[in-house]
């Protein structure tokens, strides 16, 4: 038997779960202590135990660490090395106190300009020492197309700082202010990422579990413990992962559709196109800081079944915030879940209140009339922004004719509708998308699930310049020298061998489906005759679950 | 709003489209590597995460854009790729958006280009079909009832195609500042071309000598460009955004950098750019484009300088100086007797002229004949005949200002003309808006 426990820690609940393949064998919920987090999940992981926990295959687990770390702003001291090169003037990056600009610069074809002054990092890391930083963060511009002035910072600071983040490690895509804020971010959740896994590790011992522990990202895929340690950032914002996850392992068949996650404050938006949950096209933005981090494309919006209610001039104002409790449950203000219960989609609560809560809205019409006009405008709501999203996908920049030409708009087939108040607003959520709309079972626990039946996602990108002769996979470190017959399909046997690789480090037995994109073959030509080629190709592991 | 990426005070449109599988030929200078290193720096530099700068894609122009402006023989259908309709959607998404207000400002990073393209389009000249920024200004006349533009060319080499077309347009002040004709193509571009009979002194060339530099462009942005755009008060400014003065240009000789592109944009503040020709690829348009972009969004561009700028490299000399000071007081001077030079041509009606359009690119001649029947009341309009490549055509335009009578005439015109053997007869009416065309049946 391969059993799997996934587990979801939101903001006050964890939930878990014993899945023996799609089957739920135990499920249950935990009060959390956001301050001890490890001990939270330590219990909760007790009562979903296998009666022999050798048979347990793998434990995933999603969890709020990082992201409590980053609206606790608990992060650790960082110092930054930064070689901005000619561009936007740097100074807008905001990495804290301890940045020390770089000078020198590689160009956008990966050449090196100049190299760094090496009396500036020294001096800057005796500053840093000084100050007790123990954590460093070493970005460059175009460090995806040569990493070296990244990797020579960190092997002259190497023997100073137990931990060094490099840029071009955390992604092979291009946008350096994202890389910036990646790097920091990362280099900053080091220590309490640390602490974290050390307590797990403790605790996994006590309850004598040696089965291989996953965390999951913000992309829909999962990450060994082991291999997170290096790039802590990636457990972030890994919440939305796990419902969208959910839903797929839960409602069977999916292909182009939208899902609908509505809780007491938030409602979070996804898309699903071909079966797979679109992804951002560069990654998170964290606290208003845009990061490089992977991520499915999702929104959260401030409006959910606890949202207080106003109504002036004729039209509803439904969130962002909430306040208290709904009426109907000993609350002050009116919210949508009063509606529901009014029109009797929810049994729960004290009706005679909810009705009240309806009357404080329109005194002058029927509690049930203002109940359906409510509900009506939180699903608008709804559907302007999935239209919004929607159309945000289809206006994201193409860069050549057959791109453009071809350019489609997703035309959702089908709404997935999870969360607290799924059933009561499933109908007029149909009508008002005029798309059939679904609850899937067990959807109670769909984040649980959904941590549990992922699968690791991976990405690597290559950047080769025959005429150059220069091949840069940026996410394994490599640079190296290639070819002047280095071609498309030696770019893709090349990145199969790389993903292949990381994928066994990741313990997965049987490789998924690799997909090649951005494919980009250029030649260059230097006065009348072509120097060259340069190639650039993206490969990954869809988000996608464990087949079973 | 977030304080981790920085903000455009003004808020800044950008159609940014490589066409990545667009050439002219591999080797030509056109081809499709020309803004691949452009895009890797604007992408690198997080554009897309500032606040106020929005990425838009291209719209793929119709036809019916193409034949608002130009005489296309045979037909813009038979000319023209989609690549061509995307560049010119391009510019026209660019001014859409500035329109529109989405955006303060729009620059379309487009290609292939488009002003050597003239009123009649026989094939591909000077890398151009179709004139891009024609289109786009005809567009928003039609679409947004825009009236005065003016149209700053910038683009190392002379904007005849651009000239050609808003010629007898009083309407549109164009100024192309180029590099001397006598030492590069197209080969024109003198002061004395000034404007047809309806708009002398709308045409203002100022022919550079070859090594100008940022002293040299000051200067003319100073004492020409910025007074006559004063004194114009266009509802919209356009640059023709030819980035091929860069000292690093391959197929040019001024000595003009990314910082000297980014203060002429400051300056300028146009509303609309549109890129031109620039083909040093690597060592001059990731860092121009960048610097244009930042001076349009009116962001800090103090760091955009090629990794070999050395100030020391463009000080010109004082004969150079006094050279392009003459060439700006002619000008100037220029424009100021535009109203007398206007009454010098009142007495006549019907004011021809000739001349012989070469087309480089697959090398043929074009001969033409051009009549401006001109009115007391509005800008007349315009009789064509233009044959090449065994081809013939007739043509009358009737601008967009032109009064009730001159269109009247200029129908009848059209109706009472018959084609010539293959040739064909057209009737052009940027009022009603309409396009047509007559032939011999067989």
């Amino acid at each position: 038997m391969a059993l799997i426990i996934g587990i979801d820690v939101g903001g006050t609940h964890a939930d878990g779960v014993l899945l023996d393949g799609e089957k739920i064998l135990v499920k249950n919920k935990v009060q959390v202590d956001q301050d001890n987090l490890s001990d939270s999940i330590i219990a909760l992981l007790k009562t979903l135990l296998p009666d022999s926990p050798a048979d347990l295959a793998r434990i995933h687990l999603s969890t709020t660490l990082c992201t409590n770390a980053i609206v606790n702003e608990t992060f650790d001291k960082v110092g930054m090395f930064i070689q901005a090169g000619p561009g936007m003037n740097p100074n807008f990056l905001d990495c804290g106190e301890h940045v020390c600009f770089l000078n020198g610069a590689i160009d956008h074809r990966g050449h090196i300009i100049k190299s760094p002054d090496q009396s500036t990092i020294d001096d800057a890391a005796v500053t840093f020492k000084d100050k007790g930083i123990e954590s460093i963060g070493v970005v460059t511009k175009f460090s995806h197309r040569n990493n070296s002035h990244e990797q020579d910072t960190h092997d002259r600071l190497a023997d100073s700082f137990p931990h060094i983040s490099m840029g071009h490690r955390i992604s092979g895509l291009p946008n350096f202010p994202r890389r910036v804020y990646s790097t920091w971010l990362n280099a900053a959740l080091k220590s309490r990422f640390m602490f974290f896994k050390e307590a797990m590790e403790n605790g996994l011992q006590q309850l004598k579990i040696n089965c291989p522990c996953y965390i999951l990202k913000a992309d829909g895929g999962t990450i060994p413990f082991t291999a997170a340690s290096d790039t802590p950032c990636e457990s972030v914002h890994s919440g939305p992962s796990a419902s969208v996850m959910g839903c797929l392992a839960l409602q069977k068949n999916i292909h182009d559709a939208v899902l609908l996650d509505i809780g007491g404050t938030t409602t979070d938006i996804a898309i699903f196109a071909d079966g797979s949950p679109l992804l951002e096209p560069y990654g998170v933005t964290i606290k208003e800081r845009p990061t490089l981090i992977r991520a499915l494309n999702t929104k959260s919006i401030g409006l959910g079944g606890d949202s207080a209610v106003s109504y002036t001039d004729k039209d509803f104002s439904i969130g962002p915030q909430k306040e208290g409790p709904p009426l109907a449950l000993g609350g002050n203000v009116p919210t949508p879940t009063d509606a529901m219960i009014v029109l009797k989609t929810l049994q729960i609560g004290d009706g005679a209140k909810a009705e009240q809560a309806m009357l404080q809205l329109i005194p002058d019409q029927t509690p049930e009339k203002t109940a359906v006009q409510l509900l009506q405008a939180f699903a608008n709501r709804i559907n302007q922004v999935v239209e919004q999203m929607i159309e945000e996908v289809f206006s994201r920049p193409v860069y050549t004719v057959a791109a453009l030409l071809n350019l489609k708009r997703i035309n959702p087939k089908e709404i997935i509708l999870v969360g607290g108040p799924a059933k009561a607003i499933q109908q007029i959520l149909a009508d008002t998308l005029q798309l059939p709309c679904s609850v899937p079972e067990h959807y109670e626990v769909a984040n649980a699930i959904g941590s549990g039946r992922t699968r690791p996602t991976l990405q690597a990108t290559l950047y080769a310049d025959t005429s150059d002769g220069t091949l840069s996979i940026p996410e394994t470190g490599y640079r190296g020298t290639v070819r002047s017959y280095f071609d498309m399909s030696d770019a893709e046997a090349r990145l199969t061998e790389v993903i292949t690789t990381m994928a066994a480090e990741f313990g997965m037995e049987k490789i998924p489906e690799i997909d090649f994109l951005e494919r980009q073959e250029m030649n260059t030509v230097r006065g009348f005759s072509s120097s060259g080629k340069i190639i650039s190709l993206k490969a990954q592991i869809r988000p996608g679950l464990e087949q079973l | 709003m977030s304080h981790f990426m920085p903000t455009a005070p003004n808020p800044t449109g950008l159609v940014l489209f490589p066409a990545f599988d667009w050439c002219i030929s591999p080797t030509h200078p056109e081809r499709e590597e020309r803004l691949l290193y452009t895009k890797d720096q604007l992408i690198e530099e997080g554009l897309e995460d500032v606040e106020n700068i929005s990425f838009f894609n291209p719209e793929i122009a119709q036809h019916k854009d193409i034949d608002r402006v130009h005489i296309c023989v045979p037909s813009s259908q038979k000319l023209l790729t989609e690549s061509h309709l995307i560049s010119a959607g391009g510019a026209i998404r660019a001014a859409r958006a500035v329109m529109d207000k989405q955006v303060k400002k729009a620059f379309a990073v487009v290609r292939p280009p488009g002003h050597h393209a003239m009123q009649t389009v026989f094939g591909d000249r000077g890398f151009c079909i179709v004139n891009i920024e024609a289109i786009m200004v005809e567009y928003i006349r039609r679409h947004y009832g825009v009236r005065k533009v003016a149209i700053v060319d910038t683009d190392c080499h002379h904007g005849d195609g651009t000239q050609d077309i808003f010629y007898n347009d009083p309407d549109t002040l164009f100024i192309s500042l180029h590099q001397d004709g006598r030492t590069l193509y197209p080969g024109t571009g003198f002061i004395h071309e000034a404007g047809g009979p309806s708009a002398p002194g709308y045409t203002i060339n100022l022919p550079l000598p070859p090594a100008t530099s940022e002293e040299g462009f000051d200067m003319a942005m100073e004492r020409v460009i910025m007074p006559l755009l004063d004194d114009f008060q266009p509802e919209i400014i356009i640059n023709s955004a030819g980035q091929d003065n860069h000292y690093t240009d391959p197929i040019t000789n001024m000595n003009f950098t990314a910082q000297g592109y980014a203060r002429l944009n400051r300056l300028l503040n146009p509303d609309i750019c549109v890129l031109e020709g620039g083909y040093s690829i690597e060592g001059a348009l990731p860092y121009t484009n960048l610097g244009i972009i930042l001076a349009m969004a009116g962001l800090d561009t103090s760091n955009v300088k090629e990794p070999d700028y050395d100030p020391r490299n463009f000080i010109q000399s004082a004969d150079m100086n006094s050279h392009i000071a003459t060439v700006c007081d002619q000008a100037l001077e220029l424009y100021k007797q535009r109203d007398r030079l206007k009454k010098d041509l009142a007495g006549e009606k019907v004011v021809k002229t000739s001349k012989r359009i070469f087309y480089d690119t697959t090398g043929f001649d074009v001969e033409e004949e051009r009549s401006y029947h001109t009115c007391p009341h509005c800008p007349g309009f315009t009789e064509v005949t233009a044959s090449g490549l065994n081809n013939y055509v007739h043509a009358f335009t009737i601008p967009f200002n032109s009064c009730k009578k001159c269109r009247d005439r200029a129908k009848d015109l059209y109706r009472t003309t018959d084609p010539r053997g293959f040739g064909s007869v057209v009737l052009q009416d940027r009022v009603a808006d309409t396009y047509e065309v007559k032939k011999n049946k067989n």
